[in-house]
Order: structure tokens, then sequence, then C-alpha cells
């Protein structure tokens, strides 16, 4: 009775173990609200699941998910190296205007840039590269400028009274300090990524990719292989985050002392 | 028990005057901190500065470590009375702000690294450690800030800015939060950083009369005078020459009683 009090009560933090019963419960529940509904439109959880052991076994299937994983993650790789220099330089005045620019950069439709990036690059994957590069960056610099920006002041004070210059000072903490964070940003800025995939892959069709998979499927209106391609980007997702999650906790231990759960 | 002689300036402050604006936060600070010598005894300064919140210590105290510049006036420090530069003079915030990413060796090191003397790393490590072993750390030396108590972070902020060499450390409300017995920990543990040098002065800035008192050889009093705008050091109370310092148990003492009433008539 306790138990199912606490499920219900603001800021309570469960255990582990009531925690996991309490996801599963309620993504069981959710399974069967959808497959007792008949689903309508949206074909029912056996019919995705079907359809998902028949991607699987699509001849094209595994070249399809690695030409989506190898693209994403040269994305991230170029955008984190991108963001956190510009990120970094913002810390020296002259170079924030720039850094303010990159920010509001995020109100920049991509649509309306796809003509400009096909002029500039010379085939359809740096197109698609290019592309999702400038859709991660403003994202990107805008949270670590909110890193960086958090920073309190005294951390800076206590800096100076251990005699560090700006530079020492700008790599304990800012660096080194908030390394943990700049991560759990990455971590963050993945899901945007692996979101735009599948849009930027539609541009240019004859490298492959989930997101092919997924616009060849609409334009036949196989909707169980939609849902099914869409089980496995999700459930990729969840697996990149938990790999990503587990990476910050081994690399960074201190961050899992100063959280709540 | 209380032969003692003040000797040269080591800390001062001329004609200090802190403005935002039109706003005057302090008004014509001036202060002498001398090395105070008794006999037989390696024995360092406590002053405590006191006065209700929102008086201006704090601006004080960051214009004491460098680290806010006065409007007017300077804080001359060292033998030489060289005016205060950033790093000269140690502080412990009231959070005890530390480095998180680091583990408490790390943190300590830190200090150790910056303060201009070469040592090995095994000369290092023994000298943090001898320090852990003295202020009760030594079994923390691997866990991280986030794993130690208040008082242990305490600990260690303050170690950290004697490894770096600092003589000079300020305290911000060094008593803040504390049950009784911490309190009197405290004090123990500022006693101990006061006489691990000659030169070592502490400077507590807080609004805890009785325990900053009790710890002190000088009490300043930060507050404004009628009429006039800013704070200031409105009273000095020597207390070496009233007999009321270095006593353990203070407390009992009637004198030291009268003193902490005629302190507050003064806030």
């Amino acid at each position: 009775m306790n138990k199912l009090k606490a499920i219900f009560e603001p800021l309570k933090v469960l255990d582990k173990k009531t925690m996991t019963t309490l996801l599963v419960a309620e993504a069981v529940l959710a399974l069967l609200v959808w497959q007792l509904s008949g689903g309508g439109l949206i074909p029912t959880p056996d019919k995705v699941l079907k359809a998902v052991g028949t991607i699987f076994s699509m001849p094209d299937f595994i070249d399809n998910l690695f030409a989506s994983i190898a693209l994403t993650i040269k994305g991230m790789v170029l955008s984190i190296i991108i963001a956190l220099f510009i990120s970094y330089l913002s810390i020296v005045p002259a170079f924030q205007p720039i850094a303010r620019f990159v920010i509001k950069c995020r109100y920049l439709t991509l649509t309306g840039l796809i003509f400009l990036f096909t002029l500039l690059t010379q085939n359809g994957g740096q197109l698609k590269l290019s592309l999702l590069i400038f859709g991660i960056v403003p994202f990107f610099v805008t949270t670590l400028l909110g890193v960086i920006d958090g920073i309190s002041k005294q951390e800076f004070e206590l800096c100076t009274t251990l005699r560090m210059n700006s530079w020492q000072s700008l790599w304990e903490v800012v660096i080194v300090g908030r390394l943990d964070q700049v991560f759990e940003v990455m971590r963050q800025n993945f899901a945007i990524a692996w979101l735009m995939i599948t849009s930027v892959e539609g541009l240019s069709m004859s490298q492959g990719g989930l997101g092919v998979m997924l616009i060849k499927a609409n334009k036949y209106v196989q909707l169980d292989i939609v849902f099914g391609t869409l089980v496995i980007i999700f459930a990729l997702g969840i697996f990149f985050d938990f790999i990503l999650g587990l990476f910050r906790h081994w690399l960074f231990p201190y961050t899992k002392l100063q959280t709540r759960r | 028990m209380n032969a003692y002689t003040k000797k040269q300036v080591l800390l001062s402050a001329e004609y200090v005057h802190l403005q935002y604006g039109e706003k005057k936060i302090l008004r014509d600070v001036n202060f002498k901190i001398r090395d105070i010598h008794r006999e037989g005894m390696e024995q360092g300064q406590v002053v405590a500065l006191i006065g209700r919140s929102g008086i201006g210590k704090t601006q004080l105290f960051k214009i004491m470590a460098g680290l806010v510049q006065p409007t007017e006036g300077t804080v001359r420090i060292g033998e030489g009375q060289h005016a205060v530069k950033p790093g000269q003079v140690g502080i412990v915030p009231q959070n005890y702000i530390l480095f998180n990413h680091r583990t408490i060796y790390r943190n300590l090191k830190i200090g150790l690294d910056n303060s201009g003397v070469t040592l090995t790393e095994a000369e290092k490590k023994r000298v943090i450690g001898d320090y852990a072993e003295t202020f009760d750390l030594a079994e923390h030396l691997n866990k991280y800030p986030a794993q130690l108590s208040g008082g242990q972070r305490q600990r260690v902020s303050i170690i950290q800015q004697v490894l770096t060499g600092n003589k000079f450390i300020l305290l911000d409300e060094p008593f803040s939060g504390l049950d009784i017995l911490m309190v009197d920990k405290v004090i123990a543990l500022l006693r101990k950083v006061s006489m691990l040098s000659e030169q070592n002065t502490l400077v507590i800035v807080s609004h805890d009369i009785e325990n900053a008192a009790a710890v002190a050889d000088t009490v300043w009093i930060l507050g404004k005078e009628e009429g006039k705008e800013g704070a200031t050091i409105k009273k000095e109370y020597d207390l070496c020459e009233t007999g009321l310092a270095w006593k353990p148990d203070i407390r009992t003492d009637r004198r030291f009683l009268e003193l902490i009433e005629e302190i507050k008539k003064q806030l």
C-alpha cells in the first residue's frame, strides 16, 4: 500500500527495483491498449513486430543501418569539434559575437538553405553531412554556452586565490571542470542528430540509410514497415543513449554523486 | 601566559572606500594587523570582522583578498607593505567551493602545485598525507568533494589555501549552519591553522559574535555611524591587551560575556 502511495507522491525517489517494475508495467499496459484498440490507421504491435522481422531479413537493411550510424557519428564528431571550438573561443571577448550569432542560427530553417549547401558541396554525402552539422552546431553551442554561463564566479575566485592565471583557470574550471557536462550535452545532441538523420538522408537517397527506407515505405503506404523502421530507430536511439550514459558515469564517476537518483 | 609583543604590520588598509554608482558601501576603512609574538610559541593572528548581514562584510573581504578594487584607498600586505594582488590572500567561502571533478587528494595537490615551491611527486604526497593526518582527512583523500560532509569540505578548503602557501586566509562565515559541537571543532581547527606558522593570519568574517570573538585576538566591528552613509570599522577590540585572547575556556569568563554584550550594542 505504501509503495502504491509512493509512486504518486511528488519528488519521491523510488528504489531501482520499484522503478523498473513501474516502467515495465506501464510499457506493457500501453502495448496492451494499443493492441486491443485495433490501432486504426496505425498497425497493431504484433503487425509492427512482424514488420521488424521482415525489415531484418531485407538484403539492404544492414547497409542502410550502417549508413545512418556512420553518418550520425561522423556528423556528431565534427559538430562537437566545431561547437567546442566556438564555445571555448566565446570566453575570449573578441570572439563572443561569433558565438552569439551561431546561437541565433537555430532560427534559420534548413529547407531554405538546401540549395546553397547543394552548390557548396561536391556530392550527396557532403551535402547530408554539412546539413547535419549545420542543424546540430547551433543547438550544441547554445547548451554549451549555457553550461559556461552557469559557472559561479566563486570558482574563478578560488582559482585566483590558488594563484592560477586566466589560462589555468580556463583549463581547470571551464574545460576539465565541465567535461562531464559537455559529455551530457553531447549525449542530448546525439538524440537531435539521430532525430535529424532520417530527414537529411532523404536529400540524397543514393547512399541509402534508415531515412531512405522510411521514405520508400511511406511512398508505397507500407505502414507496418514504416512503424517497424521507427521502432528500430527508436530502440537504437535508446541503446545509444544508455551506452553514452554508462560512459559518462564511467569517465566521470563524481557525476553520479551529485544527483538525487 | 599572555606575554606578547606586536611587531611589524602584516596587513593594513588606508582610507578604503567602495561605492557602486550612487550607493556607498564602505567608507574610510582603516586597519592594521600586526605580527603578534608570544614567548616560546609559534602563534599567528586571528581577527574577527563582525557586522550585521548586508553591511558590506563580504565586499571588504573581497577587497582584502584583492578580488575587488576599492573606489579609493589601498590594502597593503606583507613586511614590505605593497598593494595586495589577487592570489596573495586565500579565501574560504561560506559554501566551501572545491573542484568537484578532482578527488580530495588532487584538490589539495593543486594548492601545492601552485605554491611556487619545487617538490617531487613523492614529497607532495608526503606533505598532503601529513596535513590530511593532522586534520582528520586521511581516509577521505580518494573521495570526491560531493562525498564529504560540510565540516570535512571546510577543512579541505582551508588546507588547500594553506598548501598554496597563503599566510593570509579570509574565512567567510565559518560557523554558519554548524551545531555547537561542530563549532568547537572549527574553533580548534582555526587555532591549529593559526599556529602552523608565526605569520599565519586568519580573518574571520562573521555575524556570529560569540564564536568569532572566542577564537580571535582582535575584533573589528563593521557598521554604520550615525548620519553617515557606508560602513566602516567603528571599533577595534584588542583581546590580547584585555587578556581575553588565547583562552580555551573564554566563554565562561564574565569579562568575555560583558564584551559580547558591548559588541552587540555597537552593531
